[in-house]
């Protein structure tokens, strides 16, 4: 518990550090965003070694969604907008989300198998 | 009646709708039960039928999501741990990622102009695509509301679980690769969830196209979608 307690400060940190940075700079960035690229670097660096983390990020990545809960409860205040406007999210969500797996799947698809890359299994 | 008592009996409520949901979610595999929609579900009815309004609730939120944004900070960790396959597929998953986001963000947000739709759903249909943590707050940035930004997100990443990989096979994508790619593009991390089912390579593919699709969007939706929308 201490060590989940430790560690999640220490993520805490760097996240204060980018929302102070974004705000500071008024770069229109998540300060989330930017805190993962800080970690990210910091890791690829050996600054910060992966195991003293992992005793937050396990728990704390397995019930991310526990977090969306209470934000997605505002919805409760838009319930008419959807009720009205509900058909028409529904055609722009599923044809966007056909559009990227075509899309995204396609390209890469060609682009892998005309380079012939292996070593990723 | 705003009382620590309701915050407390909000917070209670929360935690034991998602331990239940998960269970019920583990149990049958089935994406429309998906711990969020289910719980979520539930709270908006169960406050709907006890008069509990969402101002009650807010002080409730703000203890819950506390740790929301150190979370966010930790998904650099999968993403480092799978650099290996970042650096060798690198130019495929860069290409694929910008061309794929930015098709689906395109088509999204002008569909949805041209539907009539509110300018304030427009912007929210924007980070459709992105997981939750990071389409919640690009969607601040650029003018959308969160809830309704994750609302999008959860319908996404359900569909995408549900029709993403047979309509992979229907249009002819077999490459493993390309598969978990297009699945961390469309539907995140739910998408990642149900590809990893097919293969590890899927899986870890996946799982960094969410990731980068999140920094990439980050990046370029606050002057991409006021362009769009002009």
């Amino acid at each position: 518990m201490l060590k989940f307690i430790a560690q999640v400060f220490l993520l805490w940190v760097i996240y204060s550090l980018s929302i102070w940075v974004v705000k500071t700079s008024h770069i229109p960035l998540p300060g989330s965003v930017l805190g993962m690229i800080i970690l990210f670097v910091l890791l690829s660096t050996g600054v910060i070694k992966e195991q003293w983390l992992t005793a937050a990020t396990t728990p704390l990545l397995k019930h991310l969604t526990f977090f969306f809960i209470p934000i997605a409860v505002e919805l409760m205040q838009w319930g008419d907008l959807f009720v009205q406007n509900g058909y028409l999210l529904f055609l722009p969500l599923v044809i966007s989300s056909l559009v990227a797996l075509f899309a995204t799947g396609g390209i890469v698809q060609l682009l892998t198998t005309s380079s012939n890359n292996d070593g990723m299994n | 009646m705003n009382s620590p008592t309701m915050t407390a009996f909000t917070i209670i409520l929360t935690v034991v709708l998602y331990i239940i949901s998960r269970k019920i979610w583990l149990k049958t595999q089935n994406a429309l039960l998906a711990p969020l929609l289910l719980s979520t579900t539930a709270i908006i009815i169960i406050f709907h039928y006890s008069g509990i309004t969402y101002e009650q609730y807010k002080p409730g939120k703000s203890i819950m999501t506390l740790l929301l944004g150190p979370a966010t900070v930790g998904l650099a960790l999968p993403l480092y741990q799978n650099r290996r396959i970042l650096l060798d597929t690198f130019i495929p998953i860069l290409v694929g990622i910008v061309c794929g986001s930015i098709a689906t963000v395109t088509t999204a947000v002008l569909l949805a102009k041209w539907s009539g739709l509110d300018s304030m759903l427009v912007k929210s249909i924007a980070t459709k695509s992105i997981t939750a943590p990071i389409a919640i707050d690009i969607s601040r940035i650029i003018g959308g509301d969160p809830a309704i930004a994750v609302a999008f997100v959860v319908f996404t990443g359900t569909l995408g679980s549900m029709i993403g990989a047979g309509f992979l096979s229907l249009c002819k994508i077999t490459d493993p690769v390309a598969r978990g790619i297009a699945m961390g593009v469309t539907a995140h991390g739910q998408g990642t969830a149900t590809i990893l089912h097919e293969g590890q390579t899927q899986g870890a593919m996946s799982g960094v196209a969410m990731a980068l699709v999140a920094i990439f969007t980050s990046f370029v939706a606050p002057f991409f979608i006021p362009l769009l929308l002009k």
